[in-house]
């Protein structure tokens, strides 16, 4: 009985007694625990700061570190320079939330609907960057040529290569019932509407194609094989990382 | 551009509204892409106003706003009652082409077209524009991709001469499926002829049934290098068109002229720079070309690049044996 007795006697707890209201004021009593950890906490702190300190003493101002590639120091202070970003964050939010097929599913509609609207908009009035030559049989000819005339047609013609109707067929030509102000005004403004979706159209489709590409690179990278494949150019905004795999003969 | 503007469930968080908004979106889009409709028959630009209905009366405007560029539509806002339609609806006008037998149609395409010979048929599933002019028929014509015909190609970037009016005799050496051949059809017209030659028999049947609708197209599945094959198929022709892509194809079109070609007939010359050389640079080539041309007494007259449509490409067009001038 004596035994179980003092066992419970060890087993009580030990109270202190805390602060009394009457003193709250002063605020939080402490007691040894309470000390021990403050003391430990300012221990390692100096601790801390004394190894700083040491190193930055020990610090060799000419010595090289890898990091220092990709960071510098600003006025004293360590700056990391910014990664160039890989991804657009539409990108990323398509490639996150969207699975691959359905992307390929997309970009093959875009793709039909581009085909579709350029099979009817053949940049008729666009500047055209192609060169036009005449041959000619002697240098004099060669000189004294007259590009209007030998095309038979108004030299303010000239720069509209789509259409330089002859100067005989403009003679003929009616074109009070083709100009009225109206029509061509609303017309002109159709067929800018139609190149605009053609416009956005496309960049959109080069947009899914980039997702394209990096979420299949992703699926290639995560499939196994015995030696990982070597980067030869990181990813940007517009173009899929470049892997390089080591040729492996499949028999 | 939003990126959400193409998953169809991008929208979610819209709620009822926006599912009609989709709905909307998609009717909008059938009648963008009217042109489905008018490719198999009447009028491609009656029915947008149909099509355009139904994308309206789908839902509110903002339900569209995520589908506004998909469709590229101004649709709903005009049969809203904006402006009231375009001044009595004339859709599309036809401008004359310096070529004869050419046109360019300008309203919401912008498009070489050339006057469709059998109408109410596609060829190669082109567009078909009809216009009605007042106190006339109907006129159909069919749109011509520059960027799939070279022809198509040098004619807006503004070569001088096709030397294919009406009525005239062309000898077309690489016909493949007969898609420019058609349009060369639609500009000889039912008085002239084009005899079309291509080699390989897979494309030689779809170029057959080309010709089984234009009775002005004489198909010749043969190699355009034996011109003696086919010899007795073929009468003078006044111009010879040929793309054959061969790196001796100067050859191939010298062999044909001296069978075919009329004193003083005209030639046409596509060239690809890569299938000659793809080495040397495309200049070089179209110039080696051009020397070889000049041997074989094909006199150029002029050459033409295609871009923007295609890429070192180039058009000569000559003259074969000019008549001797006197000075």
């Amino acid at each position: 009985m004596a035994s179980l007795r003092n066992a419970f006697k060890s087993n009580k707890a030990h109270r202190e007694r805390h602060q009394p209201e009457a003193r709250a004021h002063l605020g939080f009593l402490e007691k040894k625990k309470d000390y021990r950890e403050r003391a430990r906490d300012f221990n390692e702190k100096k601790g801390a700061l004394k190894g700083l300190h040491k190193r930055a003493l020990n610090k060799n101002p000419d010595e090289f570190y890898f990091h220092m590639i990709r960071s510098r120091m600003e006025e004293g202070e360590h700056v990391e320079t910014p990664k160039e970003e890989e991804c657009t964050p539409e990108q990323l939010k398509l490639m996150q939330t969207q699975d691959l097929k359905y992307i390929a599913h997309k970009r093959l509609v875009e793709s039909k609907k581009i085909d579709k609207l350029q099979a009817q908009l053949h940049l008729v009035d666009a500047e055209k960057p192609n060169n036009h030559v005449f041959f000619v049989d002697t240098k004099e000819e060669a000189k004294n040529l007259n590009v209007a005339e030998r095309l038979q047609t108004h030299p303010s013609l000239l720069s509209r290569k789509s259409n330089r109707p002859r100067l005989e067929d403009l003679k003929k030509m009616d074109l009070s019932k083709i100009l009225n102000d109206e029509t061509t005004e609303n017309v002109a403004e159709e067929r800018m509407k139609s190149y605009r979706q053609l416009e956005k159209r496309i960049a959109r489709e080069k947009q899914l194609m980039v997702a394209q590409q990096k979420m299949e690179m992703k699926k290639m990278l995560r499939a196994k094989s015995c030696k990982p494949p070597v980067r030869i150019a990181p990813g940007t905004k517009s173009t899929p990382p470049i892997y390089k795999w080591k040729h492996e003969r499949k028999r | 551009m939003g990126f959400p503007a193409f998953s169809p469930r991008g929208g979610g968080g819209r709620g009822a509204g926006g599912r009609g908004g989709s709905r909307g979106g998609f009717g909008g889009d059938r009648g963008g892409f009217g042109d489905r409709g008018g490719g198999r028959g009447r009028g491609g630009f009656g029915d947008r106003g149909g099509f355009g209905g139904r994308g309206r009366g789908g839902g509110g405007s903002r339900g569209r706003g995520g589908f506004g560029d998909r469709g590229g539509r101004g649709r709903g806002g005009r049969g809203g009652g904006g402006r009231g339609g375009m001044g009595g609806g004339k859709k599309v006008f036809v401008e004359p082409h310096r070529h004869a037998g050419v046109f360019i149609a300008r309203g919401k395409e912008d498009a070489l077209v050339t006057k469709n010979m059998a109408i109410g048929d596609s060829v190669y599933g082109e567009k078909r524009i009809a216009v009605e002019e007042e106190g006339t028929e109907k006129i159909e014509y069919r749109v011509w991709n520059p960027f799939r015909s070279k022809l198509a190609a040098a004619i807006l970037g503004g070569v001088d001469q096709i030397h294919m009016p009406p009525g005239s005799k062309v000898l077309y050496l690489g016909a493949a499926s007969g898609t420019t051949v058609s349009h060369v059809s639609d500009i000889v017209g039912p008085e002239g002829l084009v005899y079309a030659v291509e080699f390989s028999h897979r494309s030689g049947r779809d170029l057959i049934n080309v010709a089984k609708k234009r009775t002005n197209i004489i198909p010749i599945i043969e190699d355009a290098r034996h011109p003696h094959k086919y010899r007795m198929l073929i009468g003078m022709v006044d111009t010879i068109f040929a793309d054959v892509a061969q790196p001796d194809q100067a050859r191939i079109v010298a062999l044909n002229a001296q069978y075919f070609l009329k004193n003083g007939g005209h030639f046409v010359i596509s060239i690809k720079a890569n299938c000659i050389d793809s080495t040397a640079a495309p200049e070089a080539v179209f110039a080696g070309e051009v020397k070889k041309m000049q041997a074989e007494k094909m006199k150029p007259i002029e050459q033409l690049t295609l871009e923007p449509y295609e890429r070192d490409h180039a058009v000569v067009v000559g003259i074969y044996r000019p008549p001797v001038t006197k000075k």
